[in-house]
């Protein structure tokens, strides 16, 4: 518990849940649509990135940046048919996406590696990797902390895994910083107007549909980046990484910082991340009635648990006000 | 039906509307005009089709068949955003009050013209954004002082009472500086002395800004004094149309409605 390269790693986790969250934020805390299928954002993101890297040895920036454009058109995509019928419409479109994204990975084994992941992008027993740039460039980036903070009580701390929570928080923050300015302007007013009722918005001349496509788009990009970064902390990945299980934990850290609330959902994150990883140690009797594997489930459980209380007793979040749960 | 050198005499044309719903045919051949700067009444007994005809012609509804004109230009079939900028704007019956965004919110919302509302208007012109939403707070504290909304500007619009809200959407529609406003019942939950607030809103807007008015409206009192027409509808179509004092003494109106008058006394 006392290990700080553990922490240090659930600051990555929580920094990455953080950004896709805030993809979803956009999405359901601004506009108000359900996006039961956030998930299938970030597969396109970390597949489209990791094939282009592979089989086109493409640069990874460039590799990213069409996979949040390929991410972006997913979501119009999506939006096109459904975004003009009811909310639940959506949010039932939304499941069967996100899923098909993932079966689709599962069983296209040319394209994506299939069920083993994107250790076999380039076919089996060819093991590849996508991210040798990735690496080299958080080397670079480790390298400038070391001389910035070695001298300091941080530079012991120095690793991989600080590098990257360091770059992917200065993501975060970005990401806030440009939210906040979109949702505070006549733009966000739109969004949730949008959210509040849609016929009175399009009553007042705003083109609901449109707006209520960025915000998909948006989101998927936001989402497609947190896939990126998801990508390369980890090296591999395969389709099991992208259950329908993200998109609520997403939901867990929206609904606990609170809906519409950019710099809650850091906090949500962290709070989650910190819940999730820790679990690891209830390593106390009764608990270790449960064998380690049993007791990996508990969090899941707990997850659940923390919702519904949530729901019950403070439904506006950490950050959230009551009364706004309250107005009809 | 109708020639071109008279449609400068109307600002809404609506000619033989019609608009099914499974078995009920809630318009039947609708057909009526306004004239600009006029403040019109629609009466009519509940289930005449006032409100169906309110959505076909802001566009919440396609018409079945029939033609609908605004300014000179065809609208039917048009969807409501796009109509409401071609200055045509509506409230509702049910008031829409944006509950969680304050007063002020719900009232800056309306107004045209924001760069601002475009992705790229945020990002690469934020003077210009700036600049215009100064003018539309300065605006929209108007048209709240108009209604004596100021003091509640920054409360939640969802704390507003039902009277309140009426107000609020009033100012709303002026906000979007149209052409011509169609209130659905807007003094229905609205005690008299706010109500009588409101008509002057209206006939100032009226005077001031030459708006034209269509209104649904049940208070025949309101509808006696405040309207210079009233077009009267019955099962989905108009039955009479003239001056109040006519359409008062009309047969066909005084039928509709002791009609619907006999039945519910049974």
């Amino acid at each position: 518990m006392t290990d700080p390269g553990f922490w240090i790693f659930v600051g990555v986790v929580a920094g990455i849940f953080a950004i896709f969250a805030l993809g979803l934020q956009i999405q359901l805390g601004f506009t108000g649509l359900l996006n039961f299928g956030h998930v299938a954002f970030m597969a396109i993101g970390a597949y489209t990135m990791a094939i282009l890297v592979v089989r086109t040895e493409m640069s990874i920036w460039l590799a990213g940046l069409i996979a949040i454009v390929v991410s972006m058109a997913f979501g119009l995509l999506i939006g096109l048919p459904t975004l003009r019928l009811r909310d639940d419409y959506l949010a039932i479109t939304t499941i069967a996406f996100g899923e098909m994204v993932r079966y689709f990975a599962l069983n296209l084994q040319g394209l994506t590696g299939g069920p083993q992941g994107t250790i076999n992008l380039a076919g089996s027993g060819r093991a590849v990797s996508y991210n040798g740039e990735w690496v080299q460039f958080q080397r670079r980036v480790q390298g400038w902390l070391e001389s910035l903070l070695g001298d300091t009580f941080l530079g012991e701390y120095i690793n991989p895994n600080f590098t990257m929570m360091v770059i992917v928080w200065i993501v975060v923050i970005a990401l806030i910083l440009f939210l906040q300015r979109t949702v505070n302007s006549p733009y966000g007013r739109v969004l949730r107007s949008i959210r509040e009722d849609e016929d009175a918005a399009s009553a007042l001349g705003k083109n609901v549909f449109s707006y209520k496509l960025q915000a998909l788009a948006i989101g998927a990009a936001i989402g497609a980046l947190a896939g990126l970064f998801y990508a390369w902390q980890f090296s591999f990945f395969s389709p099991i990484d992208f259950l329908p299980l993200q998109t609520f934990f997403a939901y867990v850290i929206v609904l606990l910082g609170g809906l519409a609330r950019n710099w809650a959902v850091p906090v949500g994150a962290i709070i989650f991340a910190v819940i999730f990883a820790g679990t690891r140690f209830l390593n106390f009797w009764p608990l270790t009635e449960f064998d380690s594997g049993e007791r990996a489930y508990l969090r899941l459980i707990i997850v659940g648990l923390i919702l519904i209380l949530l729901m019950a007793f403070r439904p506006q979040g950490i950050f959230g006000r009551r009364q706004e749960m309250a107005l009809e | 039906m109708s020639d071109a050198s008279h449609s400068d005499a109307r600002i809404l044309e609506v000619r033989d509307v019609k608009k099914r719903f499974g078995g009920l045919q809630a318009l039947s051949g609708a057909t009526l005009d306004v004239v600009p700067g006029s403040i019109t009444a629609l009466i009519g007994p509940n289930g005449a089709g006032k409100t169906t005809l309110f959505h076909v012609i802001t566009g919440f509804y396609k018409p079945d068949e029939g033609e609908i004109a605004f300014l000179g230009d065809s609208i039917a079939g048009n969807p409501p955003h796009r109509i409401a900028r071609k200055g045509l704007v509506r409230t509702f019956q049910l008031t829409k009050a944006l509950t969680r965004m304050s007063v002020l919110e719900n009232v800056m919302l309306a107004a045209p013209a924001q760069p601002g509302e475009q992705l790229a208007g945020v990002l690469f012109r934020p003077l210009a954004t700036r600049k215009r939403e100064q003018e539309v707070e300065e605006r929209a504290m108007e048209l709240l002082r108009l209604v004596r909304l100021d003091r509640l500007a920054d409360e939640y619009a969802g704390t507003l009472s039902g009277g309140q809200r009426k107000l609020l959407e009033f100012a709303r529609a002026l906000m979007v500086e149209p052409r011509m406003i169609m209130l659905d019942e807007p003094m229905a939950g609205v005690n008299p002395s706010l109500g009588l607030q409101l008509l002057d809103h209206m006939r100032l807007a009226q005077e001031e800004r030459g708006v034209t008015f269509l209104l649904i409206e049940h208070d025949m009192e309101v509808v006696m004094t405040v309207s210079e027409r009233v077009i009267v509808m019955n099962e989905g179509h108009v039955i009479a149309d003239g001056p109040p004092e006519i359409v008062r003494n009309d047969q066909r109106v005084i039928d509709a409605y002791l009609g619907t008058h006999r039945e519910e006394a049974v």
